[in-house]
This record gives structure tokens, sequence and C-alpha cells, in this order.
């Protein structure tokens, strides 16, 4: 090939790459936030009601305002026991900035008789809901424990931890740009 | 089938397929290598030290844009969990250790780049099947009859486009014959993939805008598709002067 036939084709697909870009550009489809609920960064959070072993009720929406930290765990797995003190730990300095963590027990698939024990020993202050349905874990596609989701104040979610267990230092990361 | 591909490699698990691609991609690469003037011994050390930067790298970038965090929790530094992680400055700790340890050895850029082509070609592939695995990188809603269900819409199958798209560039390059000059191997790979990603980053959702609607990522992919041409052009040049 000549020079000036490699120089025809390099003009040929550069304008229609350009030409690709402008047909392509869409503004109003480029980002997910706030159009679906689904469990990923990006997404409204997907909204759910559940009780405490103490009955009290909580829902997710009526959190709006504050950024949640919605962990879901069981007694059985250890990176989610691991993790727990740290959780407490950020929710305890937190809190007081609109934090507020959720723990879900995935009850349909743990011992409920193991939940107050794991609470005790752990000392954990946050509501701990119970997923007896599984409600949640379908809602959130859970196919890992722990599973975490951090939501900013308007109700979107900003980042999404799949396993465990978190640290304090990516527990702060993330728990601040949601808190922005 | 999707689903059960999904359920195997579900996250963490994801970052499995990066493991065995780079594996896969150094294997092939390695078979190569002295076709394009390198050792398998130089190929290697030069994909060890740049691995190791990038997972050193990344996780010191990642410490040193949140300093004040990591003062208050140190031992987080040491954490396993994989998400202390910066992937932009991982890529740059890996070019640069690389970069150090090719002049330090006296090895020639455009031979290692082309030696080293096959196994980004294959790490593409594994970086899609990542995404697609961990439902990352997912596309815009369509009602195209090929859509997946994902995010609960149906959407563009993107994950599965530049996986094909990275498995066909790796089959135009595995079969192509001895390149004229060297560089040629690794900027027509360099070409093919920012053309792809022009083409298929379209489809994607979530995308940063530039000039309020043009997709950032389709024109940094013109932009790299418009060097590579640039680049190609020169080295021609260089070899007919040389010739």
């Amino acid at each position: 090939m000549t020079l000036s036939q490699r120089i025809i084709l390099y003009v040929l697909i550069l304008t229609a790459g350009a030409s690709w870009i402008f047909i392509s550009s869409d503004p109003a489809g480029t980002s997910a936030s706030g159009k679906t609920s689904a469990p990923q960064a990006g997404f409204t959070a997907p909204d759910f009601t559940l009780k405490t072993p103490e009955g009290e009720e909580y829902t997710l929406s009526e959190l709006k305002g504050n950024a949640v930290l919605v962990n879901l765990w069981a007694t059985w797995c250890p990176p989610c026991r691991a993790e727990m003190p740290a959780i407490q730990k950020m929710y305890d300095e937190y809190k007081d900035q609109g934090f507020v963590v959720l723990g879900v027990n995935m009850t349909y698939q743990d011992d409920p008789f193991a939940i107050g024990p794991f609470v005790s020993e752990y000392g954990l202050t946050f509501p701990i809901l119970l997923d007896e349905t599984s409600e949640v874990g379908a809602a959130y596609q859970v196919r890992s424990l722990p599973s975490s989701y951090f939501i900013n104040r308007l109700g979107i979610i900003t980042e999404v931890v799949i396993g465990g267990p978190m640290s304090e230092a990516l527990l702060r990361t993330r728990i601040e740009e949601a808190l922005k | 089938m999707l689903a059960v591909f999904q359920n195997l490699f579900a996250p963490p698990r994801h970052m499995l397929l990066l493991v065995i691609a780079a594996w896969l991609g150094l294997t092939l690469a390695e078979k190569r290598a002295e076709r394009h003037g390198l050792s398998r011994d130089e190929l290697n050390n030069i994909t060890f030290y740049g691995l190791l930067a990038f997972i050193i790298g990344g996780r010191l970038s990642f410490v040193l844009q949140n300093i004040p965090i990591f003062i208050k929790s140190p031992a987080g530094i040491l954490s396993i969990n994989p998400d202390i992680f910066d992937p932009i400055g991982a890529a740059a700790a890996a070019i640069i250790i690389a970069a150090m340890y090719g002049q330090r050895r006296g090895l020639s850029l455009w031979p290692t780049l082309d030696a080293l082509t096959l196994f980004f070609a294959i790490l593409m592939v594994g970086i899609g099947l990542s995404h697609l695995a961990a439902g990352t990188a997912f596309g815009k809603e369509t009602d195209l009859p090929w859509g997946i269900n994902l995010w609960n819409a149906i959407r563009h199958p993107t994950q599965i486009y530049e996986t094909l798209a990275s498995l066909l560039i790796f089959g135009l390059l595995w079969f192509q014959k001895q390149s004229p000059r060297p560089g040629i191997f690794f900027l027509s790979y360099t070409a093919l993939t920012a053309g792809a990603q022009l083409f298929i980053q379209a489809f994607r959702e979530g995308s940063s805008l530039i000039f309020n609607s043009l997709n950032q990522n389709q024109v940094i992919a013109w932009a790299a598709l418009a060097l590579c041409f640039l680049a190609i052009e020169l080295l021609l040049r260089q070899t007919k002067k040389a010739g």
C-alpha cells in the first residue's frame, strides 16, 4: 500500500470514528443514577422493610438524608465475623454525621438462635435486621457473604464491596464518599 | 448459561479470570517472544516486575490519595481486601517499573512491546470476562433480541461485545505474519483495540461526558487510534530511510 493510499485509509477511519462518536452521543442515557433500582453502584438502592429481633421495623427508603451501609451477613461466615468490630467502630465514629448501618442477617440461611449471642459477643449497637424470607437476599442478588452496599444521602449506591473482611481504612474511604 | 458463569465467578472470584488470563497470555507470549527478538527469560522478568509493580503501585496510590484516613488506620495499608486499590496508579507503576527494567537490561522498546502484545491481548479477554462475571461495565437498556437481563433491565451485553472483540483481535494477531518493522505488531493491536472500544463504548452505560454530550471513553479511544496511525507512519518512514 502506498503512502497516499494509507493516508486516505487513516482519514476515512478517523472520520468514521468521529462520526460514530457524534451519532452515538446520548447525554440522557449515560447515567444509571436514580433511574432504576439495582444492587450496583450508580443505581437507587433496592428498598426493603425488615424487623429487628425485638420487632422494630426499618425501611431503607425512610433513611434518605443519611449515608447508609447495608451489610449482609451470617453468623457462620468468618469474614463477616472478622469485619464486625471495624463496622461497629466506624458506626460509633460517624453516626453523629448521619451515618447509619443496617446489619441484615441472612436469617433464611442462618441459625436464628445464633444471632443474639453473635450480637452480644461483638457488642453491636446498630440495627440488626432479619431477612427471614430472602427478600433482601433476592433484591440484592447476593452470591457471596459478606456483601456491603454504601448508599449516599440521596439513596444512590456509591460503592459495593463483595467479600471481606473490610478494614477500618476501607470503611472510612467508602463512608466519607457516601457522606459527601 | 450466563447465570451459571456469573455464579461460578461471582465477585470476588471474578478476579480468578484475570489471573488465568495473565497466565495464559504470558504462556502464549512466551511461545512467540523469540520471534520478536526477546528471550523467554526477559519476557518473564519484565512481566513479573510489571505485575508486582501493578499490585504494589495500586495499593500505594490508593493510600497516597487517602493519607488522612490511613494515618488514622495505618493497619489498613496491609489489609487483604482488594478494594484498597487504584487501577490507574497501578498501571502507571507497572509502566514505570517495566520501562526501568527494560532500560537497565538494554531492551529495545518496540521489540519488547511486540513480544508483550499477545499477553495484553489475552488480558483484555480476561478483563471482558471478569466484567461479565461481576456485572460491571454494563450496557445501556435495549430491546434487541440478544440483550441480557442485568441489574433489573434488558441491556446490551457490552461485556460480551468486548470479550468477542478481544478474541477476534487476538486471532488476527496470532495468525499475522512477521511484521515488517518492530513496533507495527504492537501498534496494530493498539489501533484495533482502540477501534473496538470506540465502537463498543457507545453501548456502555454510565460513561463520563465531555463537551456536555460526547462520551469521554470514545474520545480517548479515537485519540489513541489517531496516535497509532501516526506512530505506524513514522515507523514505516524510518524503515524506508534505513532501507
